[in-house]
């Protein structure tokens, strides 16, 4: 089995190859807002660096946010493409639960946090569990104010954790002394983390179907929430 | 050689397969028109979004239509500008994603250039130098095209594309989305003399621009209706279309007078339009020029066309590397 990782959801691009026995390869590129349209020619270096040829490629798999917009689209948008051209299984995995998996050993309540622009957070609650972390609310997309609030209203010590901590943690320390930030380092989804998950979900042959495999943008299109907003003031 | 074309740059998610430049195998077209229409335009994000979901089912149908697996393809041509940005990437980044899979070389292609070419899958080759006049929803534009792949722009919009100002219009009439055939089916039923709307060749040079033929129509309807008249829409939308097309058919010709070329071609979205094709042929066949004119099937955004102008770039040794980003400005020549 040889798995590609892509995940674009953040201003990180990462791909990652790997396999039952480890990562074989991976990159990471935070090269500006535009970081994301080099995610093709990044997946054929690692492949190079790894001296495997693409018909190695096993199944695909890929974060799917939530995140920013464009750059989800991208990585989504490469790996269904990837995935049909070699003709291999897909499988998709929302990236705050990667930011989750990757605190797993910390016993506390976990809260993913990354930005989404437009002065909001992508938020979710997480609770470690045996082999992993289980998440217990939806996505959720609202400005640092109301993370604050849900974070005072959980009585218990949370491990707060994203890159959205990262452009709010003035705001989010406010919270008070039951909420640690964690480091930068775990602030954004990575493609190893991705592959690592992908392995057992293969195995089991829990495959996603490619043509209904999307971003989760959680919030509408501007367009549309104006609208939706006209329609309710009518 | 058979050639995967992708066309995601506005709001029409378009992929087709076509041999040697020529033969249309397959043509599909995932319009996302509904999308829009309560909008009233096209909103990028939404058109994003629905790219993406479009894309691969569209892939898997056009090579069945054109009874082509994946493994005869030779080559995978995408639209790279300019257009919008986020529904070019989409269309970019699987087309990248697609060329590398399958170890073919890609090939970026301008979505006007493109255009022109609906021309070439239409009628075969056609030998520069020659005039081409790009009308569309986002574009008016005069090009001289002196050789092969080489474009100089003569004059563009300097507000509206035509395209655009027909969708307003047709908005202000209450007419539908997209307003363009619409006007032009309310056209036909009516006198194009009616009323005399200005007209801007008294403009210098090459340059369009049409928001003051736009104000003089919603200050006709309104003045009609000030006096407690009902204004005939049929003559108000033939008059203003009659306004539109003498210009740009007028520019056309003196573009190709003026370049000394004896062909023009005609490309975009409205060539579709009824009354620009018929006086376009008329005045062409008088001042002794061919004209070329894709069939409206192939004026619109679509993917034969891409995969046509990419297979003559092929032909000629350009290939576009994989890091290649979406170019929303990208400018033609
Ligand atoms: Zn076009």
């Amino acid at each position: 089995m040889l798995v590609l990782g892509i995940e674009t959801s953040t201003p990180q691009t990462s791909v990652a190859l790997g396999s039952e026995t480890g990562v074989v390869a991976a990159s990471l590129l935070a090269t500006g807002p535009a970081s994301h349209e080099l995610v093709v020619s990044e997946v054929a270096r690692a492949l190079d660096r790894a001296g495997m040829p693409r018909s190695a490629l096993t199944a695909v798999s890929v974060g799917l946010g939530p995140g920013l917009f464009t750059g989800m689209r991208v990585g989504v948008a490469a790996a269904k493409a990837m995935a049909q051209g070699l003709g291999v299984p897909i499988v998709g995995f929302a990236s705050l639960d990667l930011i989750a998996f990757s605190v797993r050993y910390c016993r506390r309540l976990i809260c993913v946090a990354v930005d989404g622009k437009r002065k909001e957070l992508f938020f979710a609650f997480y609770r470690p569990v045996p082999g992993g972390v289980t998440r217990t609310t939806e996505f959720e997309a609202a400005g640092p104010g109301r993370l604050v609030a849900e974070l005072i209203a959980r009585l218990e010590d949370i491990l707060l954790v994203g890159n959205g901590t990262l452009v709010y943690r003035r705001e989010l320390e406010e919270a008070g002394k039951h909420v640690e930030i964690a480091s930068a380092a775990f602030g954004f989804p990575s493609a190893t983390t991705l592959v690592e998950l992908a392995i057992p979900r293969l195995q089991r042959e829990d495959f996603d179907r490619l043509y209904d495999l999307r971003p989760n943008y959680v919030r509408k299109s501007d367009a549309e929430i104006a609208w939706d907003s006209r329609r309710r003031a009518d | 050689m058979r050639i995967l074309g992708i066309e995601t740059s506005c709001d029409e998610t378009a992929l087709a397969v076509v041999d040697d430049g020529r033969a249309v195998l397959a043509n599909l077209i995932s319009s996302q028109a509904h999308l829009h229409e309560r909008f009233g335009g096209v909103v990028p994000e939404v058109a994003s979004r629905a790219h993406l979901e479009n894309l691969n089912p569209l892939l898997d149908l056009a090579l069945r239509e054109s009874g082509t697996t994946l493994k005869d393809i030779d080559a995978i041509a995408v639209t790279v500008g300019p257009g919008l940005v986020g529904a070019l990437l989409v269309g970019i980044t699987a087309a990248k994603a697609l060329a590398f899979a399958l170890g073919l070389p890609l090939i970026g292609v301008h979505h006007l250039e493109g255009h022109i070419y609906a021309n070439v899958l239409a009628h075969g080759a056609i030998e520069p130098p020659f005039v081409a006049f790009l009308v569309s929803g986002g574009h008016t534009m005069l090009v001289h095209a002196p050789e092969p792949f080489r474009y100089r722009i003569l004059g563009q919009t300097l507000d509206d594309a035509a395209g655009e100002a027909f969708d307003k219009v047709a908005r202000f009439l209450g007419l539908g989305f997209p307003g363009g055939p619409e006007l032009d089916r309310l056209a036909m039923m009516g006198d194009p003399d009616a009323i005399r709307f200005p007209r801007a060749v008294t403009q210098r040079g090459y340059d369009f621009s049409l928001s003051g033929l736009k104000t003089a129509v919603v200050r006709h309807v309104t003045a009609e209706r000030g006096r407690g008249r009902e204004p005939a829409l049929e003559d108000v939308a033939a008059s203003f279309q009659e306004a539109v097309v003498e210009v740009q058919v007028d520019k056309t010709l003196a573009a190709a007078r003026d370049t000394g070329v004896a062909t023009i071609v005609l490309g975009g979205g409205v060539v579709a339009n009824t009354r620009l094709r018929a006086l376009m042929s008329t005045r062409a066949e008088q001042a002794g020029i061919r004209l070329f004119t894709p069939p409206p099937e192939l004026c619109t955004d679509n993917g034969a066309m891409i995969a046509c102008a990419g297979f003559y770039r092929l032909s000629r040794g350009d290939r576009t590397a994989l890091d290649v980003g979406a170019s929303p400005g990208l400018p033609l020549g």
